[in-house]
């Protein structure tokens, strides 16, 4: 019995290596991508593009655990989850009032610790940001936040 | 003489049945009163330390925004209406998702105050309103929230420091 089932389980994962996602994939950086929107100081841009463009962004750089399934779903859900959330690659095309909580989300996210995910940061070095990167981006965040809103 | 006595004490008295006396019927439906009403609610919920109620709040708040279609709004007044109701939509699913993690919660209620608060000025909250503002909330960067009430309690910090804050504006 105990063969049957093992053996159905290798069979099923096999099957599932077939179906395979779409890529979230778009090498151009658009004029709607935060970067040029808001022209960040190149430290947080760097911090910014390593650890959150991968789910937050039009362009996801895929590890090769990726051709793997369930992986492959798992890392789609959170791309389009993160994409739904907030996506750098179309913040030109919010509006004042979606850019400046956005801008706020960001800066409560890292300060909680909340974003980068944990489960993100494991496999990716670049992601786990130092205390000064983290103070770099919020401070950036908020002080864009106060600005775009007082332009209003 | 009697009779026109006693008829002008009972119109007087008709004309002035509610505490929110100053807002006719007029002014309470034509405005955004559904919405400030839930909205009161949630700042209720938060000021008890109460996350399940603030996210149950935060549920009808999104329901009260997405039904809100008022015939009396202009093509002009509905653009103001949507570029607030995208935004006040999002933080309140935000804060309908996250029961038990109040401090999540009240970082999306701090944008839906001000949210509301514009949403009043555009369209009216039919009833009496004061904008109240926690100046040192979030290490300096202040917060405020929209009462129905000049009586200070504060949703973000709760039973901690329930009266922490001053009355900034009444909302005309």
């Amino acid at each position: 019995m105990r063969k049957k089932v093992l053996i159905s389980i290798v069979l099923l994962l096999a099957a599932i290596q077939f179906i395979r996602p779409a890529r979230n994939r778009n090498d151009k950086i658009t004029p709607d991508d935060l970067t040029v929107v808001l022209v960040p100081p190149e430290e947080v841009r760097m911090s910014l593009k390593n650890a959150c463009y991968d789910c937050h962004s039009n362009n996801t750089d895929y590890p090769w655990y990726f051709e793997f399934q369930p992986v492959a779903w798992i890392l789609t859900w959170h791309i389009n989850e993160g994409k739904s959330e907030l996506n750098f690659s179309e913040y030109g095309t919010y509006s004042r009032r979606r850019q400046t909580s956005k801008l706020d989300a960001i800066a409560n996210n890292i300060e909680d610790g909340e974003m980068p995910l944990k489960s993100y940061k494991i496999l990716h070095k670049d992601a786990r940001l130092r205390q000064d990167q983290k103070n770099l981006i919020i401070k950036w965040a908020r002080n864009e936040s106060d600005r775009l809103q007082s332009e209003r | 003489m009697n009779s026109s006595l006693l008829f002008v004490t009972l119109l007087s008295l008709l004309l002035c049945d509610n505490t929110n006396s100053r807002f006719n019927e007029n002014q309470q439906t034509k405005s955004a009163k559904g919405i400030v009403d839930v909205y009161l609610q949630m700042k209720d919920a938060f000021a008890e330390d109460n996350s399940k109620g603030a996210a149950s709040a935060g549920k009808k708040l999104a329901d009260a925004l997405t039904k809100f279609n008022e015939p009396w709004i202009s093509e002009e007044q509905k653009k103001v209406f949507e570029d607030i109701e995208e935004d006040a939509l999002e933080h309140a699913s935000h804060i309908a998702e996250n029961s038990g993690n109040i401090v999540h919660q009240r970082e999306h209620f701090e944008r839906l105050s001000k949210d509301i608060y514009d949403l009043v000025k555009s369209f009216g909250g039919g009833r009496e309103l004061y904008k109240i503002s926690d100046k040192t909330y979030n290490n300096g960067k202040g917060a405020i929230w929209i009462s129905e009430t000049k009586d200070i309690k504060n949703p973000y910090r709760g039973k901690k420091d329930l009266k922490k804050g001053s009355v900034q504006e009444e909302i005309k």
